[in-house]
């Protein structure tokens, strides 16, 4: 007991805060870093035409239950060329030719196909329900939208969507 | 000198600023919602029959250009703005003279009454009885199911419209979307925005004028849930409203 009671004069020295700032800011980082809009990460630059009376996708994704498509040019402009009319297919960040150049193999068929089997067991919804979102750019021709459709009504994966940007009441 | 040692700076506001900005970033920084118009895609059919003939008044054709012009029923539209408009016109005109014939290019209304419903449920119930007790191709029977279900649909949405009669726009009308190749997508989201709009105020005006709750509510209540028999009550409310204002979209692939 005496031995506390001789520092008793002194007052309790704080908790170091010093770290503190450095916590923060990693969090910071963390969020600057996770934040960043999934529009920019496609290797294809989509900016999406605006809309409004959407639905919101939100709850699809939470039941697996949508697969998303990317239409616009090659971030690569020297990769443009290749593609008809410059534009190119991103299907999970791999730049495919627009569906033109595919209708022998068939790879949005078989993208899709595979994505639903890799579906987890609680999605039970059958194919024909599963919604493929095609994010296109503004100026991307339409008639890849309907060449995306018949794709899709080959392999009887019948729900599309036509992503766009809701300024409006979300 | 002094035995007091040298005041360390006070850094305890630091974290304070960390703060304001890290909270400056999770505003500003948006994790992108994901919105778009779902729309189906017709079945594939191996045999393909001869189109049937749809009267010029229930037909509404959006047409876009290579050049994005926009033309509605051969008028050229010089503001995308009007067409949601157009739309509301084409199902709003003859809505008010159910089973009537009226005299202009709108598409006509019909009525169907409570019993009218049942007798074809029960037509179809004795149809799919004959048909599987002769052991009919099954997707005829199936095809029938579905048609049950349809009339099943239409009898629940009668019994919460309550009233005696449902009326119903013409069953072939639709509106068309027919681009070109070329047309810029923006423009095919413009048309599908306000198609979208105008179905959207119909459907809710009328929800409005039933049960005083917005069409987004009902909608956002069904797509929310997961379990569809706690939203039994909305689900046959968006049935009606389908019903009532059916959205028979028509996007017709383009040639050129």
């Amino acid at each position: 007991m005496s031995k506390f009671k001789k520092d008793g004069g002194r007052s309790m020295p704080g908790v170091n805060t010093s770290s503190l700032p450095d916590i923060v800011f990693m969090l910071l980082f963390f969020f600057m870093v996770a934040t960043t809009s999934k529009e920019n990460d496609p290797t294809v630059k989509v900016e999406s035409p605006e809309g409004s009376r959407t639905m919101d996708l939100t709850p699809f994704k939470q039941r697996s239950e949508v697969d998303f498509m990317y239409l616009g040019q090659p971030r690569n402009p020297a990769r443009a060329s290749q593609f008809k009319m410059g534009y190119a297919l991103s299907l999970d960040n791999v730049v495919q030719a627009t569906p033109d150049g595919l209708y022998n193999t068939n790879t949005i068929g078989q993208w899709k196909k595979d994505k639903f089997e890799q579906k987890p067991a609680r999605m039970t919804s059958p194919i024909e329900l599963v919604i493929t979102c095609v994010k296109a750019d503004k100026t991307a021709p339409s008639g890849f939208i309907f060449d995306i459709r018949k794709e899709l009504q080959e392999i009887n994966a019948l729900t599309i969507a036509y992503a766009v940007r809701d300024n409006g009441n979300i | 000198m002094s035995k007091r040692e040298v005041q360390e700076i006070n850094a305890g506001s630091m974290a304070d600023i960390a703060f304001l900005l890290l909270i400056f970033f999770l505003v500003t920084t948006t994790m992108d919602k994901d919105q778009a118009y779902i729309r189906s895609i017709p079945k594939k059919i191996e045999v393909v029959n001869k189109p049937v003939e749809v009267e010029k008044r229930n037909i509404l054709a959006i047409k876009a250009n290579t050049q994005n012009q926009l033309m509605v029923r051969g008028e050229i539209f010089s503001d995308p703005d009007k067409i949601s408009e157009f739309i509301l016109k084409f199902y709003r005109t003859n809505e008010k003279s159910p089973g009537q014939y009226v005299d202009n290019d709108m598409p006509l209304y019909s009525v169907i009454t409570v019993d009218q419903i049942q007798q074809n449920i029960d037509f179809i119930v004795s149809e799919i009885e004959a048909m599987e007790a002769a052991g009919s191709p099954s997707d005829m029977v199936t095809f029938k199911y579905n048609q049950l279900t349809e009339w099943e649909k239409k009898q629940r949405a009668l019994k919460i419209y309550g009233k005696n009669q449902l009326p119903e726009i013409h069953f072939q009308a639709n509106i068309r979307i027919e681009v070109m190749q070329a047309t810029a997508y923006s423009i095919f989201a413009k048309i599908q925005t306000e198609i979208e709009e105008a179905i959207y105020q119909l459907r809710d005006e009328e929800s409005m004028r039933l049960w005083n709750v917005s069409y987004g509510t009902l909608k956002r209540k069904e797509a929310n849930e997961n379990d569809k028999n706690k939203v039994k009550e909305e689900k046959d409310k968006l049935d009606l409203l389908e019903i009532l204002y059916p959205a028979r979209l028509i996007e017709v692939t383009p040639k050129i």
